[in-house]
């Protein structure tokens, strides 16, 4: 049979494998990927990296692909290795194959672990600024991550109608619920995965614990329309107006300033469009927080303090910044400030939007972090 | 600017690539897009260069529980913008969907002339497709950018066309993305 028919035939398998997936049949739909992935691997070798390269590149990916959708990693890895090792390999063929081995490498470190994980895991990749292929600042990262986590466990509270928490960490039963692990991700840009540990004391889960897959489907789906449609989009799928306002400026939080790094992505793994944050995506998620934002009161001017957020007292509601002059400004009236919104910005330069009252007294609206 | 037709229905009787179940599926995802925002028909504006025109859309109107089994926004979205962006391009460039080959994140559709027997992808174009259900076209305008930059990085070497269908203004966003 010719490259044509073999791929003809591996398309066919693949597509029924896809649509087994969206229906929910994971085991048919793994069996024909397997199924796939043989005839996809027959195709491979009717072809010549030197006569038809892009052909070749491209027919290497799926199968390798296909392999690791079916499950079968040592495969999978076989057919990377062994292509990778072709002297005229295309450059974008190249970097797909060492993606799926680094996805294949994680799935194996997870098995050998013991920790069971929900399909489904979460890719993040920051570039632009900065960022060098494989590396980033510590300090970004880390606070990046942290946001990431406490959107994790937002929607897990949202999704179990608990009242937005204000203070303090999340309940130990979300923790348990959906815990979230990092993972290598493949260096181009800088790279990191989340995946979602699976309970395991089945007595810290009620009978109402949604799905650790659905949230991190839940979590997609907030935050591309908190980035897509601050406005509308996000307001269709999350009505509550306190939960709307805190996946919001969790959302900004991630997105980048344009100064540090210039462009994140947010993907599932299997998704073809990643949720994209940039510079724009912060500046619109601001206006749509300014247009929700309860009207100031008579008398009040509305100010910006810039500096380093010093200090921090949620329960006596008030924060503190440090100036460029050295002068520290305290604001008031912190109180509907979330946790893990402002945490993660002390000793870190802030932007605080507040009103200022015919006494001087600062009252507090909003907090960005300047990177 | 020529007015022409959106064929949402039946692509895979002119799309190779395409499988009749996929066909439906996105045809399916397309209307109920849609639904949410327009009432059958209605003019689709195309941004192709040269080749830029209007294409009207008709399609019949989906019932609840069709929109129901399409509730996961994201899935239907990407889904809808592919019919959209196929038939797209079909009237614009006259190319088709000549086959499909899987990636780490999902599949990729690559574009060749129609009626032509496929022997391999060495002169086919891949297609980077996005949707956006609500958005002005600034932000369409936005997602382009992106999209031409994904289809850079890591396939350097692969042409393609990047489409972005935004729903709610009815139009259709492309830009080419040469193999360097």
């Amino acid at each position: 049979m010719s490259w044509s028919d073999l791929h003809k035939a591996s398309e066919e398998l693949a597509t029924a494998a896809h649509l087994a997936l969206r229906d929910g049949d994971c085991a048919a739909a793994q069996a024909l990927f397997k199924r796939s992935a043989k005839a996809e691997e027959e195709a491979l070798a009717q072809l010549h990296s030197a006569n038809k390269p892009r052909t070749f590149g491209i027919t290497a990916v799926s199968a390798v692909a296909l392999w690791y959708k079916g499950g079968d990693l040592a495969q999978a890895e076989a057919i990377a290795y062994r292509v990778l090792g072709h002297a005229n390999i295309e450059e974008f063929a190249g970097m797909q194959l060492r993606t799926l081995l680094q996805a294949i490498w994680n799935v194996r470190a997870q098995e050998v672990a013991g920790v069971s994980f929900a399909p489904g895991q979460v890719q993040v990749s920051v570039r632009g600024g900065e960022i060098i292929t494989g590396g980033a600042p510590l300090d970004l990262i880390i606070e990046k991550v942290q946001t990431i986590q406490s959107l994790f466990y937002r929607t897990a509270e949202w999704m179990k109608k608990m009242p937005l928490r204000r203070r303090g960490p999340a309940p130990k039963e979300i923790q348990e619920m959906c815990r979230p692990w990092l993972f290598q991700g493949v260096p181009s840009s800088y790279q990191f995965v989340v995946a979602i540990e699976r309970p395991r004391q089945q007595d810290w889960v009620s009978l109402d614990s949604p799905d650790p897959q659905l949230v991190a489907s839940t979590f997609l789906s907030i935050l591309k329309n908190a980035i897509d449609d601050p406005a509308d989009g996000l307001s269709k799928i999350i009505p509550d107006k306190q939960y709307k306002t805190a996946f919001l400026k969790l959302a900004r939080n991630l997105s980048p300033t344009g100064k540090v790094f210039n462009q994140m992505e947010v993907r599932a793994a299997g998704d073809a469009s990643p949720v994209v944050l940039v510079p724009e995506s912060r500046k619109l998620i601001g206006l749509t927080l300014k247009a929700d934002a309860p009207p100031a009161g008579e008398a009040m001017v509305p100010t910006t303090v810039r500096g380093v957020l010093r200090a921090v007292h949620l329960d006596h509601d008030w924060l503190e910044v440090t100036e460029e002059d050295g002068e520290n400004v305290r604001i008031w009236n912190v109180g509907e400030a979330l946790d893990d919104v402002i945490g993660p910005m002390v000793n870190h330069p802030v932007d605080v939007q507040a009103l200022k009252d015919n006494k001087g007294k600062l009252h507090f609206r909003d907090i960005e972090r300047e990177e | 600017m020529t007015t022409r037709t959106l064929m949402l229905e039946g692509l895979e009787e002119r799309h190779p690539g395409l499988t009749r179940r996929v066909a439906d599926s996105f045809a399916e995802a397309a209307r109920v897009c849609l639904d949410r925002h327009h009432t059958s028909p209605i003019p689709f504006r195309i941004d192709r260069g040269e080749n830029s025109c209007e294409a009207e859309a008709a399609w019949e109107s989906t019932d609840e529980r069709t929109k129901l089994a399409w509730a996961n926004t994201t899935d239907t979205t990407r889904d809808g913008a592919y019919c959209i962006a196929i038939a797209a391009i079909e009237v614009t460039d006259g190319l088709v969907a000549v086959g499909r080959a899987e990636t780490h994140t999902g599949a990729d559709y690559y574009l060749g002339e129609p009626r032509e027997r496929l022997e391999d992808l060495e002169k086919s174009l891949r297609l980077e497709v996005s949707g956006v259900d609500h958005g002005i076209l600034t932000t369409l305008r936005g997602r382009l950018a992106q999209k031409v930059r994904q289809a850079k990085d890591g396939n350097s070497s692969l042409p393609a066309i990047a489409a972005v269908v935004g729903f709610s203004s009815s139009t259709v966003l492309t830009a080419d993305v040469n193999s360097e």
